[in-house]
């Protein structure tokens, strides 16, 4: 069963909706509901104890991410 | 397909006609219990018939090991996984795990670099509905209706049908018979052939116009 809700943007926010579901070929609803995802998945993590960590192959470089 | 699942047809290999199953779209403690009081000893006596014959220990099972058990506990009530399993006569026939995530898996055909798919992590059918090396076969057509549930579920998710997986070498031609793409051996998977499936590759596998 799906639930429809009314959700308020900023136009900025908004304009980053368009710009992702255009990029990755996806409607705005499924960007947030990806998004919703994502946001689970990682403070699931998180809530273990595991760090984000973000590598690049090519420069060797990685960086922590604060999730809060 | 339906979130409670779906009427799908078996090739029944003894009578060479098809039979009713179910597709569903959640693996219970039920199926898990198959894995375990069924699947599990059915695949170990398998794998000491095949061992009795002198089959290289390579050639045995490439799925022998999984633990589905762990496989559905490790994202219970994680909503960028989805499982799905097969039953007939009340039995588990096949059984299979997805991540709609992107985290880790997107789209890397040219045309669809970088855009969601659903990425299929494990699917194994029962080990009676598995020929090795000559080993009798019950049903036939889980692996297929399987890959058809993933597609099912890429459209849903609007990915447009697309899906990606890493093959088991002993799979590999199967994947390729449905038409997906052969991206070659992985390094970062344990060089496992990585195969990809566009949205046209789908329609044709699901045999629409």
């Amino acid at each position: 069963m799906k639930r429809t809700m009314t959700l308020n943007l900023t136009d900025a926010e908004m304009r980053v909706l368009e710009d992702l579901s255009e990029r990755k070929d996806l409607s705005k609803t499924a960007v947030l509901r990806q998004a919703l995802r994502l946001y689970q998945r990682l403070d699931a993590r998180v809530e273990k104890g595991d760090k984000l960590v973000f590598e690049n192959d090519d420069t060797n470089e990685k960086a922590e991410l604060m999730i809060l | 397909m339906s979130d409670d699942g779906s009427l799908i047809f078996l090739l029944d290999v003894s009578t060479d006609e098809a039979v009713e199953a179910e597709l569903l779209c959640e693996v219970q403690e039920c199926h898990i219990n198959d894995w375990m009081g069924l699947w599990q000893p059915a695949m170990a006596k398998i794998r000491a018939e095949l061992t009795a014959r002198g089959i290289a220990k390579e050639k045995l099972p490439q799925s022998g090991h999984w633990n589905w058990a762990r496989k559905i506990d490790e994202v219970d009530g994680l909503l960028d996984f989805r499982s799905f399993c097969i039953t007939l006569n009340k039995v588990t026939q096949g059984l299979m795990r997805t991540d709609i995530s992107q985290i880790s898996q997107v789209g890397r055909i040219d045309g669809q670099k970088g855009k969601p798919l659903v990425y299929v992590d494990y699917l194994e059918a029962a080990p009676w509905n598995c020929s090795y090396h000559g080993s009798p076969v019950l049903y036939r057509g889980i692996g297929t209706a399987l890959i058809t549930a993933a597609i099912g579920l890429s459209l849903k998710e609007g990915y447009k049908g697309r899906i990606g997986l890493h093959s088991l070498p002993q799979s590999n031609d199967f994947y390729a018979k449905l038409g997906m793409t052969d991206l070659g051996p992985d390094a970062k998977c344990q060089n496992l052939r990585y195969f990809e499936m566009t949205p046209e590759q789908a329609k044709d596998c699901l045999g629409e116009e």
